[in-house]
């Protein structure tokens, strides 16, 4: 009997499912040649609209900027989840790290990786790259202090607490944000037009790049945490 | 084509043809120490000349000042990796340090922990 009630639970469940997705889809325009497409809406018209150079950054955090939102919190989610299955103790054991030559030559370099991240992030409206991509080079920094300096080094300099609360800086810059568009614009992540400067100066574009900073430093972040908690074994003698 | 476009690409291709001078002695050489430095030796001095033609072809101040600086990244960091591979390999006894007459290296270790 409850085999037969659960057959027609799961039946039904998937036609409201199919009469979900049906009406969704009869919404979309019929499909007219790639010339038509809304593609040649956003080559004509974004810079006017959003004032970002990079037509790419503009379509990700204005025009969908809402599926960003989503993209992030599956980071989260992902981040949640790792943390959760491979947790590590507080104090690990770490190795010792690389030989001396590549410590201090990383010494050297480290600082140049830093800085080549936060330009690729404050950039990302005006030049190729944007949140994600930097916010991946800024999380190299915290592997390379893993691998070369032993993982003791980095609980020590940037502690997973500073990782979580970076992360969730992060996420709630993006909210925020999302919040002050729904209230002076009108809609929920709407550009904030009043911070809109002349296009190709660094702080224009309304509020694309606070949305990069944002997603960088929770990109960052969220990766250095999940690389931090999956080095479980480490080797005894140094490389 | 001035001289200058002429010197740029002359170290253009000079470095061009150390990366082939490389590529031969990846394929050609017998274990990986050798390997290893044809690697990082030629290959360094391969990308430094071709980002000094680079930079002597656009021939603007801060244009050349950064294209220079990733030479001198990669005359810091190829050097550096290869070192890290090779002492790496070492230690795990990829290739034996018997099969060698000379084991210099073995008189070393342990002195930079």
């Amino acid at each position: 009997m409850t085999g037969l009630l659960k057959k027609i639970l799961i039946i039904v469940v998937l036609l409201f499912t199919t009469l979900a997705l049906y009406l969704n889809f009869i919404l979309m325009p019929e499909y007219q040649g790639l010339k038509t497409g809304v593609s040649n809406y956003i080559i004509q018209s974004a810079l006017r609209d959003t004032g970002s150079l990079n037509l790419i950054t503009a379509v990700l955090y204005d025009y969908r900027a809402f599926d960003s939102l989503g993209e992030s919190t599956v980071i989260f989610g992902a981040v949640s989840g790792i943390v959760l299955i491979l947790s590590r103790k507080m104090l690990p054991v770490s190795s010792k790290g690389l030989s001396f030559i590549v410590k201090r030559t990383l010494g050297i370099i480290t600082p140049f990786i830093g800085l080549f991240g936060l330009y690729v992030i404050s950039h990302g409206h005006l030049s190729p790259g944007g949140g994600f991509q930097g916010g991946v080079i800024l999380a190299a920094i915290s592997i390379i202090f893993s691998i070369v300096y032993g993982s003791a080094f980095d609980y020590r300099r940037y502690s997973p607490q500073k990782k979580t609360i970076l992360e969730t800086g992060g996420a709630l810059t993006f909210l925020t944000i999302g919040l002050a568009g729904l209230f002076f614009e009108g809609a929920f992540l709407h550009n904030l037009n009043f911070l809109t400067a002349e296009p190709g100066t660094l702080l224009s574009a309304g509020s694309i790049p606070y949305i990069n900073i944002g997603v960088g430093f929770k990109v960052g972040a969220g990766l250095a945490i999940i690389f931090y908690s999956m080095i479980q074994k480490t080797f005894e003698e140094d490389y | 084509m001035t001289l200058r476009i002429l010197f740029a690409y002359f170290l253009m291709i000079t470095g061009a043809a150390f990366a082939v001078v490389t590529v031969l002695g990846l394929l050609r050489f017998p274990d990986v120490y050798t390997r290893i430095h044809a690697g990082a030796v030629v290959l360094t001095i391969s990308a430094v000349l071709v980002t000094i033609g680079t930079a002597v072809y656009v021939w603007e101040f801060f244009l050349s000042l950064k294209i220079m600086m990733i030479g001198m990244f990669f005359l810091f960091s190829n050097p550096m990796a290869t070192h890290a591979i090779a002492r790496a390999s070492y230690k795990r006894k990829i290739v034996l340090p018997e099969q060698y007459e000379i084991d210099a290296y073995s008189d070393y270790l342990g002195r930079d922990k």
